[in-house]
């Protein structure tokens, strides 16, 4: 009889706790209700296990909490890109062997988001940027078909490797993407492949484009990446096409080596137009067969070839440390993220940053950013009035966004992120 | 809210009226109750079962034969068991993944027959399998017996086929809704010379047409509409196909059993669309097969009395191809666009080979009638090479097609100490070796070089555990293991491309806790009741984590992480002769983050945090109803509910503010089944979710509406035939 009580205590006891335990629980879990962000400043940022958009009006001072964002995405692993106008903020993504969902934002009045509308984006892309009234992505390294959907195969019957996808993203249509492909077998005449590495406006119905001309990418893959061997890895090529990938143009000169930053299957860019309309070519010499050191070329605006008497060698200028991507600030004035050793390697870390001036060849380390052995991620910077907002990620601190003042190449800290791993991008939308 | 509520408190009621009204009644029944009466209602006939969930282990033994009229695969049949979650991406030959006490993935294993199934290949699955294949399914939660040679840090599943009998034909059809159809033939024979023979086929087929509720892609602007649309799922066929036999000798004076045998299986699986529902595909498919001989061998009594002997061995030849080729873009309605590239998501034809050997030696021995010795040793050796280079497309690199191999020995020793049959005490012991060999980037330049490494590593972990019969009714349980999981080869090396590897890794490791009471008891022959109750309390730290840090350029895995899950779970049954019954299950568990800070040492805002995308609160409830010697003598036609539940949960830190949730999913299926002439002929037929509720287990990922479906299924049976 003792141990039937017992046990009926036991039950009831059970019966309360269980109970207790789940209608608590529930009060916990279903009623936070936390203010969203708002304002003009778009800020793109990791948790742990989600991505999310946290709004502000100001970048310079003050703490958000990523509890408070503005939305909370389907997906993971968007790159934003920002285009003025119309004020748009585009999320372009592509997850491994899957399309991913191109998201498209603008501000309103009220400084609240507003969803212009959701595209489905089916090809890989490295190379971004815009071009006209476009948003236009890249990528290299594809297989073209035929008419029926079959592959074209090279003289041994292998699947061919020289396609380059566009996506147009149309941002006066509704984000209606059109995709694009055309072929690039021999494109520089000699009989080589190219992938393309970034996007520039030419403002006359033509955009430019680094070329990594290079052999066939092998079956075998090298490092995910949609080109193979260089065998030219002495020259530069870049290309104009117009908005049917027409090739227009193509500059070469054998001063720098390729225009593109390497990392894993992506090519950043490593070219971009002064506010003056000339465009520079830079070379960050990734590849290690390259005799030439890092640098620059211009091509002067409306030119059809190289700037002959312009070449600017920022190796020597950096004390031999190559660089990895390239941002244009203001003016003359762009950032480049540089290798954090001499020697560069296909997953070498690049946490070093400095400025530097084309008209004036001149470089400088930036000043007042965590230094490169603190510097666990970065985000894509934002540039706003003569100014770099960057954002920085370190191991002890919440990631913020550093304001980069390109004249003296200093920096002061802005805004920061609890709770947040990474600020991935920060761009600006008007209110509208 | 209020709904959540009502539903909640409907649970409760349905399950503790269940409880508490037979309570109630046990106190008016005379205390001479015996367990052998509700044996015979409850488990029917199958002392083994018993056996087992009587055991010290917090574990539940499934009658499976209990099941064989009915459609279920044997993951569903896990789902109904407190504590398990089963969560599908889809209809038939969906991916499903298994949870135990919030543990899944590589943190629990699935055997069969006590051997490790992770190398079989996803033809050769349990999601896939028939309930008629298994005799009894094991859920052992927290604590694994040595017998399970694995580095199970969460649990584990053992399937036990068919045993032998003397001659048996057990064959059954499945037809159902969205073109579905199974069908198992089962049958055996011991000749009275000692040579056996058992053959077990199964087969699946679906196109899984059901509808789904998605946003559609306008092929023109590549844009996605605003609203939602209803269509019918166009490119979801499934078919899988597996053969298992087995002869040999059995009651021979230098071997018990000796069966050697093989299994052939393999898939074929369209696939429809990606993570997120609304991007779908119009050619996507992955095949797999997959070859199994297998060797066991058992002896009685060697060298000495008491002293058992067992070896299994099993070689799995496992391939898988994923072939994305069309150069189209499809949307929902099946429609499509041309593409001026090959593949819809990323061109691949990539094919897999995994080689697995694992050879398991089991002995035990009993010194009198009170000391129970055992020992276990399982050697696993894994192979995986990709094999087409064709197009393993972009992301693949050369390390891609080198070799990785992995080979692991898991020893185990156990003693149990049984005075009486009130109760017993068992403690054991585990050795994990684990040494791993793959290509390793040593470049310093921009051009890859590879070269081949080896590490080994090792660790111990321990268990004890106890029961005790406070009544003949009343049973009470404590386990307690530490439990580990080693880094794979993957996790110890990286590829030093893509991952930087960590040779200082800890493994993940587990304390795991559980502390049972049941009750059983049964009057007149007439009522019977059956109540457990499990708190278990998992304290799980050293998560081995993947990292992606820019000062060191590629991504690196470390051990962080600490998260801690107290959770209960109920069952109660309550049982009418063998006319009636009732029961339910319900699981709480409360699984929080207990790391405070993130590896840099910032405090984590999610801290205290319940885990995301884990469901924390589910139940069952089933009823069941029979009408005997209807239209003949040995004829029964029963009538059968089955309700599920799980309470909604985020999908991100909630701390975060991540807002997106997987809803509250409640479904209800029926189920008729008329035995004919004590179980020769069967008929059944069921309907699945009859209020055709939009399901999901995974976030965006719709499961199948209302379904019919009807089974017919001959069973022969006979253990005299001399």
């Amino acid at each position: 009889m003792n141990t039937k009580t017992i046990f009926k205590k036991a039950l009831l006891l059970a019966f309360i706790t269980c109970n207790t335990l789940i209608f608590t629980s529930c009060d916990n879990d279903d009623n936070k209700v936390k203010p969203k962000t708002t304002g003009s400043f778009f800020l793109s940022v990791s948790g742990e296990s989600a991505e999310y958009i946290i709004q502000t009006d100001n970048l310079e001072t003050g703490n958000l909490s990523i509890a408070n964002n503005s939305k909370t995405l389907e997906m993971s692993g968007y790159t934003w890109i920002f285009s003025e106008n119309p004020s748009v903020a585009v999320g372009l993504i592509y997850q491994q062997g899957d399309p991913g969902i191109g998201l498209g934002y603008a501000v309103n009045q009220d400084g609240t988001l507003h969803e212009l509308g959701q595209f489905q984006i089916s090809s890989r892309f490295t190379s971004y940027g815009f071009f006209d009234k476009y948003a236009l992505t890249g990528v290299g390294g594809q297989t073209p078909v035929d008419a029926n959907g079959n592959a074209l195969v090279d003289q041994n019957g292998n699947p061919r490797t020289d396609g380059v996808t566009f996506n147009f993203i149309d941002l006066e249509n509704g984000l209606a993407l059109q995709e694009k492909t055309i072929t690039t077998l021999n494109i520089t005449g000699n009989g080589e492949q190219a992938t393309f590495s970034g996007i520039v406006d030419m403002g006359n119905g033509e955009f430019l484009t680094g070329l990594v001309v290079s052999q066939p990418r092998g079956a075998d893959g090298t490092g995910g990446a949609s080109s193979g061997t260089i065998t030219y890895p002495d020259s530069v090529w870049v290309a104009t096409f117009d908005a049917n990938l027409n090739l227009k143009r193509i500059y070469r000169d054998d001063r720098i080596s390729y225009s593109s930053g390497r990392y894993r299957s992506q090519y950043y860019s490593q070219t971009g137009k002064a506010d003056n309309g000339n465009v520079y070519v830079f070379s960050g010499s990734f590849e290690s067969t390259t005799t030439k050191p890092c640098g620059a070329l211009k091509i002067n605006k409306n030119a059809t070839t190289f700037d002959p008497s312009y070449y600017f060698n920022i190796e020597e200028k950096t004390g031999g440390y190559r660089f990895r991507k390239v941002w244009h600030i203001t003016e003359n004035y762009f950032m480049l993220e540089l290798y954090n050793d001499l020697i560069v390697s296909g997953l070498g870390a690049a946490t070093q940053y400095g400025i530097v001036n084309m008209e004036t060849k001149t470089f400088s380390w930036i000043n007042g950013i965590p230094s490169k052995d603190q510097i666990t991620a970065t985000g894509q910077p934002l540039a706003y009035e003569g100014k770099m907002y960057f954002p920085i990620v370190t191991e002890n601190d919440d990631p913020a966004i550093y304001i980069i003042e390109p004249a003296n190449a200093l920096a002061t800290k802005g805004i920061s992120i609890s709770g947040a791993t990474n600020i991935n991008a920060a761009g600006r939308l008007i209110y509208k | 809210m209020a709904k959540l509520k009502f539903y909640h408190c409907l649970l409760f009621f349905l399950i503790f009226n269940v409880a508490f009204s037979q309570n109630n009644k046990i106190s008016s029944y005379d205390n001479d109750t015996r367990k052998d009466k509700i044996d015979s209602v409850i488990i029917v006939g199958k002392s083994k079962v018993r056996e087992i969930n009587e055991s010290a282990y917090n574990v539940v033994s499934i009658d499976t034969k209990l099941l064989y009229n009915t459609t279920l695969s044997l993951t569903q049949t896990l789902d109904r068991i407190s504590g398990v979650k089963i969560r599908e991406t889809g209809g038939v030959g969906s991916d499903s993944q298994i949870s135990i006490n919030g543990f899944s993935g590589k943190h629990i294993k699935i055997f069969m027959d006590g051997m490790p199934m992770e190398g079989s290949g996803s033809s050769f699955q349990i999601n896939n399998m028939p309930v008629n294949l298994a005799d009894r399914i094991e859920v052992y939660k927290g604590v694994v017996p040595i017998e399970f040679g694995a580095d199970a840090l969460g649990g584990a599943i053992n399937i036990v086929t068919k045993q032998l009998r003397k001659t048996y034909l057990d064959v059954s059809y499945t037809y159902g809704s969205f073109n579905t159809h199974k069908s198992n033939i089962s049958l055996g024979h011991t000749a009275k010379n000692g040579l056996v023979f058992q053959l077990n086929a199964y087969q699946n087929y679906s196109d899984n047409s059901y509808k789904v509720r998605t946003k559609l892609l306008d092929l023109q602007t590549n844009n996605y509409s605003t609203d939602e649309y209803w269509f019918r799922r166009f490119h979801d066929n499934y078919h899988n196909e597996a053969v298992i036999a087995k002869v040999g000798v059995v009651n021979k004076s230098w071997a018990d059993k000796l069966l050697v045998g093989i299994t052939l299986s393999q898939e074929k699986a369209d696939i429809q669309n990606a993570n997120l529902m609304k991007i779908v595909y119009g050619g996507k498919e992955r095949r797999a097969k997959s070859i199994i001989p297998t060797l066991n061998y058992e002896k009685k009594n060697l060298i000495v009395s008491n002293l058992n002997f067992s070896l299994t061995a099993n070689y799995n030849i496992a391939r898988n191809n994923n072939t994305d080729t069309l150069a189209r873009q499809y949307n929902w309605n099946g429609e499509y666009r041309k593409k001026g590239t090959k593949g819809e998501g990323q061109y691949s034809l990539s094919e897999y080979d995994n080689k697995n050997a694992l050879i398991a030696v089991n002995l035990n021995y009993r010194l009198g009638e009170k000391h129970y010795f055992a020992l276990n040793n399982l050697f696993s050796a894994f192979v995986r090479k990709a094999t087409d280079a064709a197009a393993n497309s972009e992301t693949s690199n050369a390390s891609t097609f080198m070799q990785r191999t992995n080979s692991k020995n898991v020893l185990g020793l156990s003693y149990k100490f049984e005075p009486n049959k009130r109760w017993n005490t068992s403690a054991f012991f585990k050795y994990y070796g684990v040494n791993v060999k793959g290509p390793v980037n040593v470049s310093t330049t921009s051009t890859e070089v590879y070269e081949e490494r080896e590490k080994s590593f090792n660790t111990n972990g321990y268990g004890i555990l106890m029961t005790y019969f406070l009544t003949s009714s009343l049973q009470i349980k404590a386990s307690f293991e530490r439990a580990y999981r080693l880094p794979s080869e993957r996790e110890l090396f990286g590829d030093e491309i893509l991952e930087t590897g960590d040779v200082s890794l800890k493994p993940e490791n587990s304390r795991n806790i559980n502390f049972n009471i049941s009750y059983s008891n049964a009057w007149n022959n007439t009522h019977s009741v059956y109540f457990d109750m499990c708190i278990m309390h998992r304290d799980t730290r050293d998560y081995i984590r993947r990292q992606i840090e820019q000062r060191y350029g590629g991504a690196f895995y470390t051990n962080h992480g600490k998260v801690v899950n107290a959770g209960i779970d109920f069952e109660a049954r309550y049982f009418y002769k063998n006319k009636f019954s009732a029961g339910g299950n319900i699981t709480y568990q409360n699984i929080r983050n207990m790391e405070k800070y993130d590896i840099g040492g910032r405090e984590l805002i999610y801290y205290k945090d319940r885990m995301p995308n884990v469901p924390y609160f589910f139940g069952n409830i089933d009823a069941n109803y029979n009408i005997h010697n209807l239209l003949g003598k040995g004829n029964v036609l029963s009538f059968g509910y089955n309700l599920r539940y799980v309470h909604s949960f985020f999908r991100d830190w909630e701390s975060e503010g991540g807002d997106i949730i997987i809803p509250m999913q409640l479904s209800h299926d029926l189920n008729a089944t008329y035995t004919l002439k004590n179980g020769k002929y069967n008929i059944s037929l069921e309907i699945k979710n009859i209020t055709d509720e939009i399901l999901y287990d995974n976030y965006s990922l719709q499961k199948p509406g209302r379904s019919f479906s009807v089974k017919l299924r001959y069973f022969f049976f006979n253990n005299n035939n001399k």
